[in-house]
């Protein structure tokens, strides 16, 4: 009985990865790493460039304005800050000084205000409405 | 002479093209990856500043494959436009500029980088009215057309079936295609070349819409404002006591109500003016006066 034929070794390819997110960015290099290919910073002088789906919709756009009913508040704005520090909802709390309850009442209005479903994708969202002038 | 329509309108698809080569210019970016450029005056190329490595020396390869050198000479991500200084003039194409319309064929040209161009046939999708980008540049038509371009042919020109120039190309959320008007390059390129960047009025802040929370309502006389998320250290909002946090009501009297406004606001022709701001902190409504100062080079 033969061994089965292993596949020829992949192509060793440079890879190069846009993601706002650092934690995000990190996962997708030690992946990239694991399988065998290379990470480069240059896109141009990668092979491929891996880009995250929420700040890769990128292009140039106009600027977003926000109806009326998607205003976050200034208490939802200091949750999701802290959101974006990577704090938990217990930190969160702590930090605010309001109530687990209360904080989880926040992210769920923002969720649903930013019409995201994580963390990382109402932090991303909420940075597409700000302006640096 | 052929008397078949199509074959006349094929033929004709190739002699523009053919006609065309002398405006586009490949920008290399490595060896094997390039964006394309449109020449617009002798000596200057311009591209679509988004996808332009940050970088200082440029290699371009022109209609039948010489290779000159070029300098980038400003890029301002307001419009989407960068322009590279070539180190001699060469030998161009001028185009005059034409005015989009919805259902106009349009012609949007790339390089192929080694000479030659390439060429996409589709139609505008959109001629709509002056808009305002995200960062904050004014666009003198919403033009959108309806076809797929490479990467590399980005930053192209894109010509109607007259031959006039629309503009150049470049990639908008999700791939979708507009065109910078030529009316924008024209406006914006003089002070580009000559000065780098394009002055825009600053205050140092990052802003996002926000609610006034429901007490505050009747103070603040309206029931939304821009919140300060974040204040450059020694810039004109810091001067003037803005902190973070402070919600912005109005500016010069106008209600905060949309970021496009407040940009427009702030824009080049504010430099040096005082700016009226009412702002909310902790309660109470504040005044302050800030004076715009021209952003910093980054």
């Amino acid at each position: 009985m033969s061994e089965a034929v292993q596949p020829a070794a992949a192509r060793r390819l440079r890879v190069s990865i846009r993601a706002e997110d650092p934690a995000l960015a990190a996962e997708l290099r030690a992946m990239i790493v694991a399988a065998g290919h290379d990470v480069v910073e240059a896109p141009e002088e990668a092979d491929v460039v891996m880009t995250d789906a929420h700040a890769g919709t990128g292009g140039f756009a106009a600027m977003n304005e926000t109806e009326f009913r998607a205003l976050l508040t200034p208490r939802e704005i200091e949750v999701l800050s802290a959101v974006a520090e990577g704090l938990t909802n217990k930190s969160i709390a702590r930090r605010l000084d309001i109530s687990l309850h209360t904080v989880k009442f926040h992210i769920e209005s923002l969720f649903r205000k930013l019409g995201v479903r994580t963390r990382t994708e109402a932090v991303a969202k909420a940075s597409e409405r700000r302006l640096e002038i | 002479m052929t008397t078949d329509l199509l074959e006349q309108f094929s033929a004709a698809l190739t002699a523009r093209t053919a006609a065309v080569r002398g405006a586009v210019a490949a920008i290399r970016l490595s060896e094997t990856r390039h964006l394309t450029g449109t020449l617009w005056q002798p000596d200057v190329v311009v591209a679509s500043e988004q996808s332009l490595p940050q970088r200082d020396e440029f290699e371009l390869v022109l209609a039948g494959g010489a290779v000159v050198n070029a300098k980038l000479a400003g890029r301002d991500p307001g419009t989407n436009i960068a322009a590279l200084r070539l180190e001699r003039a060469v030998s161009f194409l001028e185009i005059s500029p034409g005015e989009a319309q919805a259902g106009a064929l349009a012609l949007a040209f790339g390089a192929d980088g080694a000479g030659g161009v390439s060429v996409r046939l589709g139609a505008v999708n959109r001629a709509g009215p002056e808009w305002t980008s995200s960062a904050g540049g004014r666009i003198d038509r919403n033009i959108v057309l309806d076809l797929r371009l490479a990467r590399a042919e980005e930053g192209g020109p894109v010509l109607d079936a007259g031959g006039q120039r629309l503009g150049i190309s470049t990639f908008g959320p999700r791939g979708k295609l507009l065109v910078i008007p030529s009316a924008t390059v024209d406006r914006v390129l003089p002070e580009l070349v000559r000065e780098g960047r394009i002055a825009r009025g600053w205050l140092g802040v990052a802003l996002q819409p926000v609610a006034v929370p429901d007490a505050l309502h009747e103070q603040a006389g309206q029931p939304s404002g821009v919140m300060v998320m974040s204040i450059v250290e020694g810039g004109p909002a810091a001067k003037a006591g803005l902190v973070a946090g402070d919600i912005v009501l109005t500016v010069d009297g106008t209600p905060t109500r949309s970021l496009r406004r407040v940009a427009t606001q702030l824009a080049s022709d504010g430099i040096g003016r005082k700016a009226a701001l009412r702002v909310i902190r902790g309660g109470m409504v504040l005044s302050l006066e800030a004076t715009i100062e021209a952003r910093p080079a980054t």
